[in-house]
């Protein structure tokens, strides 16, 4: 996992594989930490992720209220098929901005 | 994750699987992962593989969150049972359980939890957990959006196959998708998989057209036995030279190493000459080429090597995107040849399970003798993995009662044969009924031979009862000390008289020591299942609780059989749904008041 700061606004999180109890807490833990208070826009780079259990849904709300506190958003990008049915049938698709192309 | 076991009943197509996962979220991951391999080779369509792999996680981690400190090192047991029209898994957990409602909504949008329990009901057909002591089963099953049938389910894999072969084409060059040779080997190979094919003649095969159809000159194939890469197969097979052997090689030595080692392909060319040391010179003027290490999932099965004599060009993109397709489908049959051996070796280790099981059942008194005022009850409780306990109960004449109980070493069908032989070399020397010690001492010289010559041995115990002058006489050949409890129910013990077990010295000789055995007390004959239960944190019961159960369930009136129940009740009661793990067998001899 790499986090980035392309712009002073934006923190960018790529090249997750897994976002599962196994590490859902310490993804959370060290994307809150890179959180600085200039951020709007978290860019979650889902393309790369091919698991996703309802712990690691669990992280992507903790850290879509961290946004929220700070004016911001978080925005899922390029979710593969299999991650983005569970977003939808857990309406989670409502919350979040997702990012197709 | 541990202990595989799976195995094909002969009627209706049904394939099953048994995984045990280690309590904790790494390993239910694992095990979700393995069970999605052994899913798709059933022909599960890959939406559903995603759907039951979630559902697997969610329900592993139910169980570890909800798991207590005492009973985290119990495993999960994962079943699973595929059907031709549905998948059927079944998940026991060691929690204290928790209700499964009938409806389950979504929680608040923005909470962060509780969205598990609802991913396993909708991703489900249907869902029941049954809850009992100690131990929960959550049933999951699942209607299969491309039913199987029996009489064709290699059309179906094939189906299937052809499937994926098509996205694996798609993202093909061009040039592949003119290619029709290319495009007929893929579709045949496809065909084949899961088929009972001969691997090393699929493999032949296989590596045959690959030679032809990325136009290079030899293969090599070694796969992994164990930790080692063995040489499998090198073609052409008329002009193969002698290919050393990896061992003692390192990375930096042999190329295939390299390969295994980075898990990347490692390009033969002038830019990256072979080290001198390399097996692979074996090959006389190799120019280029290209070697692969493949696997399955996380385990690496092996190497592929082409090489190209005829001229120094690189192997092009689609000739790459050829041959790890086509290994992509070796290694799927190799894994289902594996499967396959596992199976049927898994097979014959539980049908000899079972065989020792009806055996040792089989010597088992069917009624006990009494003796008036004397009663006599006993218990063998079985443990899944059968160990050799026995007892047995002779009349002689006019004089008393023999009680042997007995503890052979060791599982399975040799355990129990050598009950069946002790029974019976007991039972050939009524002589010796009155006299344990010397019983002991010419069953261990009939036995002792042919135990040790199997590295086995036998603990016994031989009490006989002299019902004239109310006294037990007894001896013990390495086994647990015997308790009893006097009229007053104050404990004794039976010390002095150990003796090495059957089967160890050949001269051994045996104590006899004499109790007496007035109305109201009560003997205690056992094997180590009883000391040895367990409660759900792994403590053993010991002989000190044992020593001081006796007396309390001894004091008042209490006939022998309601003795053996009330032991059966403490006993369950530590372990608190803990399955024992060896055979619980005990015998009680009471002088009724």
């Amino acid at each position: 996992m790499k986090i980035l700061t392309p712009t002073p606004q934006t923190l960018e999180v790529t090249g997750l594989i897994e976002l599962g109890a196994a590490n859902a807490g310490q993804v959370r833990d060290a994307i809150r930490a890179a959180l600085k208070p200039s951020h709007t826009t978290l860019n979650l780079d889902l393309s790369t992720v091919t698991f996703l259990d309802s712990s690691g849904l669990g992280t992507l709300i903790s850290l879509h209220k961290s946004l929220r506190a700070q004016n911001g958003a978080v925005r899922l990008i390029k979710p593969a098929a299999n991650v983005s049915q569970i977003l939808e049938l857990t309406r989670l698709h409502r919350v979040f901005e997702i990012v197709n192309s | 994750m541990s202990h595989f076991r799976s195995h094909t009943p002969q009627p209706a197509y049904r394939q099953s699987l048994q995984l045990k996962s280690a309590c904790d979220f790494a390993a239910v991951r694992e095990t979700a992962q393995f069970a999605r391999a052994w899913l798709s080779s059933h022909q599960v369509t890959a939406a559903e593989l995603d759907q039951w792999e979630l559902v697997l996680v969610e329900a592993g981690n139910n169980a570890v969150e909800h798991a207590p400190e005492s009973a985290g090192k119990l495993p999960l047991v994962f079943e699973f049972s595929v059907g031709e029209t549905e998948v059927e898994a079944r998940i026991t957990d060691h929690t204290p359980g928790f209700e499964l409602p009938e409806q389950i909504d979504l929680p608040d949008l923005e909470s962060e939890g509780g969205r598990g329990l609802f991913l396993i009901k909708s991703l489900t057909d249907h869902s029941a957990y049954l809850r009992s002591a100690g131990e929960n089963q959550l049933i999951l099953r699942k209607r299969r959006s491309v039913p199987v049938h029996p009489a064709a389910p290699d059309a179906l894999a094939l189906q299937r196959q052809l499937a994926e072969s098509e996205i694996a084409v798609n993202e093909m060059s061009e040039e592949l998708a003119s290619s029709y040779e290319s495009l007929v080997a893929m579709f045949r190979y496809s065909a084949e998989l899961g088929t009972n094919a001969d691997l090393p003649e699929f493999a032949g095969r296989l590596l045959a057209d690959l030679l032809s159809l990325t136009e290079t000159d030899a293969a090599v194939l070694r796969l992994f036995q164990g930790s080692r890469l063995e040489t499998f197969l090198v073609l052409p097979v008329e002009s193969q030279p002698r290919l050393p052997s990896l061992e003692d090689l390192d990375m930096s030595r042999s190329v295939e190493l390299e390969a295994v080692k980075t898990r990347e392909d490692v390009w033969l060319d002038r830019t990256h000459p072979l080290s001198p040391a390399d097996p692979l010179r074996a090959f006389p003027g190799a120019l280029t080429g290209l070697v692969h290490a493949f696997g399955s999932g996380v385990h690496q099965l092996g190497t592929v090597t082409l090489i190209r004599t005829r001229n120094d060009m690189p192997l092009r993109s689609a000739q790459v995107n050829i041959l790890h397709t086509l290994i992509d489908f070796l290694a799927i049959q190799i894994v289902n040849t594996r499967l396959l051996d596992e199976r049927t070796q898994s097979r014959i280790t539980r049908r000899e399970l079972e065989i020792g099981a009806n055996i040792q059942r089989s010597l088992l008194p069917v009624s006990l003798p009494s003796s008036s005022p004397f009663e006599l009850a006993a218990s063998c409780t079985s443990a899944r993995e059968v160990g050799g306990d026995f007892y047995d109960v002779l009349r002689v004449s006019n004089e008393g009662l023999l009680l042997i109980i007995a503890d052979v070493m060791g599982k399975g069908v040799p355990a129990a044969l050598f009950a069946a032989v002790l029974r019976t070399a007991v039972r050939s020397m009524p002589d010796l009924f009155t006299n344990p010690a010397a019983l002991l001492s010419a069953v261990n010289r009939t036995l002792c031979e042919d135990l040790s010559r199997v590295d086995m041995f036998v603990t016994v115990r031989a009490v006989f009862l002299d019902t004239h002058r109310h006294r037990l006489m007894s001896a013990s050949a390495g086994h647990f000390p015997l308790l009893y409890c006097q009229p007053d129910a104050t404990l004794g013990s039976v010390a002095a008289d150990s003796g090495l077990p059957l089967g160890i010295d050949p001269g051994a000789e045996y104590a006899q020591s004499i109790t007496l055995f007035p109305a109201g007390a009560v003997a205690l004959l056992y094997t180590d299942g009883i000391t040895e239960s367990q409660d759900p944190s792994g403590n053993m019961f010991g002989m000190e609780r044992l020593q001081k159960l006796l007396p309390a369930l001894v004091s008042g009136n209490v006939p022998a059989t309601k003795l053996r129940d009330k032991l059966l009740v403490a006993l369950d009661a530590y372990r608190s749904g803990v399955p024992p793990t060896d055979d619980q067998t005990f015998l009680v001899l009471r002088h009724a008041l």
